[in-house]
């Protein structure tokens, strides 16, 4: 009996796979689970954000605390960052009303997508699991830049369109805004002005093609949104975890610049697009078109 | 699409959370920085116009009171000049007139003194007379005792008749 049992034990052990002992750290597309909570996975990405919520909520404390009418240390600092902001922001809407509309939200990403950015860059990968897979003991790091996700740029562009359509609504009117996907008002113009213009028969088809080619684009906007930023991102973690493999002492310094670097310029991009875009969606196509018109009337007279 | 969400672990659960994370921080930035920050910029705004304003109204003001400051000292310089004038012009009347009263009453003075001075004269005239009289009188009546006679008598009364 005991014979059988040391035997089986010695089967169980000749097929067990062979483990490496080496540990191992891979970059990876998504972000690794780190816990659970319920069925829901907590992966390093999302926890980073929750560090970047920890940071925002102390900063913010510390202005809201420390706001004075003669400002001092980090209000000054604000003020500027927010007052420059808002000066970029009026050139790129146009409009002191559109930007005071949408620019806590368009702040508000740049300021996430920034410190997520960052975040990725401090040297604390060296903190985290190490875990066994059928390849071997992986190390998972539990910091990864909230932005080398696609979930969180995915959810960050979708936030951004999405919210960009619900106020092209308010500013212009569901009507209108519906007629920018679904042209059915250039159909409806064959009938008012076919006698007028004949020409109207072949435009109002490219115009109600144009339309859905609109929101196609607005699909677009999302993908490369979140593609952007994730890809650049992303490509940084695996361009610092290359050089630190070439040569862990010094070699990353520079290119740990260079990623703060494209860090803002990410962070500023994306949330310069989401301006524009918001932009857009509060103009009227037809006011837009008849106000060209006009000023090429202007010119030819 | 399955490929794409199996590479890059797509999971709705996860896109929720980051929303959800965005949202927190939207909020935080909105209502502990942006607004307080924007609001205090403004009265900032505000109190530095209003000061500005004051300033300048400050400004007007004070030139205004340099204004009626130099009228009100010019006015004051000539006032106090024609007072000064009219003053010296009153003195030298009252001057004049106090004068004239002195002399009056100096002259009174004399005249009044002229006047006791005869008044005693006279008077001591009269006392004197009257004191010459007496002594007449007693020096005949001493003489008369003396010389009692007849022929005296007679002679005497002579002298008094022609007399």
């Amino acid at each position: 009996m005991n014979e059988n049992i040391n035997q089986n034990k010695i089967n169980e052990i000749a097929n067990t796979p062979v483990v490496s002992q080496e540990i191992s750290h891979e970059s990876t597309l998504y972000a690794e689970p780190i816990g659970h909570i319920g069925s829901m996975q907590i992966t390093n990405s999302l926890f980073t954000t929750w560090i970047v919520v920890i940071i925002v909520l102390i900063l913010t404390l510390i202005i809201k605390i420390k706001a004075k009418l003669i400002p001092k240390g980090i209000q000054n600092v604000f003020e500027v960052l927010v007052e420059g902001a808002m000066d970029l922001a009026d050139q790129v809407t146009g409009s002191k009303k559109i930007t005071a509309k949408v620019f806590p939200l368009a702040f508000s990403i740049f300021i996430f997508v920034l410190i997520s950015n960052w975040l990725g860059i401090l040297p604390l990968g060296g903190f985290g699991l190490v875990e066994t897979t059928e390849h071997g003991r992986a190390f998972i790091p539990f910091i990864r830049s909230g932005t080398a996700d696609i979930n969180t740029t995915l959810s960050l562009g979708i936030m951004s369109v999405i919210g960009a359509n619900i106020f092209g609504i308010l500013s212009i009117g569901l009507w209108k805004m519906f007629n920018k996907y679904v042209n059915l008002k250039a159909f409806g113009e064959i009938v008012t002005k076919v006698r007028k213009e004949p020409a109207i028969l072949i435009s109002a088809p490219i115009m109600f093609f144009v339309g859905i080619l609109e929101l196609v684009g607005e699909f677009a906007k999302i993908a490369s949104l979140s593609f952007r930023l994730f890809g650049n991102v992303f490509a940084g973690e695996v361009l610092l975890m290359s050089m630190s493999a070439i040569l862990a002492y010094g070699l990353p310094i520079p290119f740990m610049g260079l990623e703060l670097f494209v860090g803002f310029i990410q962070a500023f991009i994306f949330s310069i697009l989401t301006l524009v875009y918001f932009t857009i969606a509060a103009q009227d196509h037809d006011e837009h078109e008849e106000d060209e018109g006009k000023h090429v009337k202007e010119v030819l007279v | 699409m399955d490929s794409f969400i199996t590479t890059f672990h797509i999971d709705w659960k996860i896109i929720i959370a980051q929303a959800i994370n965005f949202g927190l921080i939207f909020l935080l930035i909105y209502f502990f920085a942006l607004k307080p920050i924007k609001k205090i910029m403004s009265e900032r705004t505000t109190s530095i116009e209003g000061g500005l304003n004051d300033a300048k109204n400050n400004k007007a003001l004070l030139a205004k009171t340099q204004k009626e400051y130099n009228e009100i000292i010019v006015r004051a310089r000539t006032e106090a000049h024609e007072i000064f004038l009219e003053g010296k012009k009153e003195a030298e009347d009252k001057k004049k007139i106090m004068i004239e009263n002195a002399k009056v009453e100096v002259e009174n003075m004399i005249l009044s003194g002229k006047k006791s001075l005869e008044s005693e004269k006279i008077k001591i005239i009269e006392e004197a007379k009257g004191e010459i009289v007496s002594l007449v009188v007693k020096a005949t009546e001493k003489l008369l005792e003396s010389h009692k006679d007849e022929n005296f008598d007679k002679k005497a009364l002579e002298q008094i008749k022609k007399i």
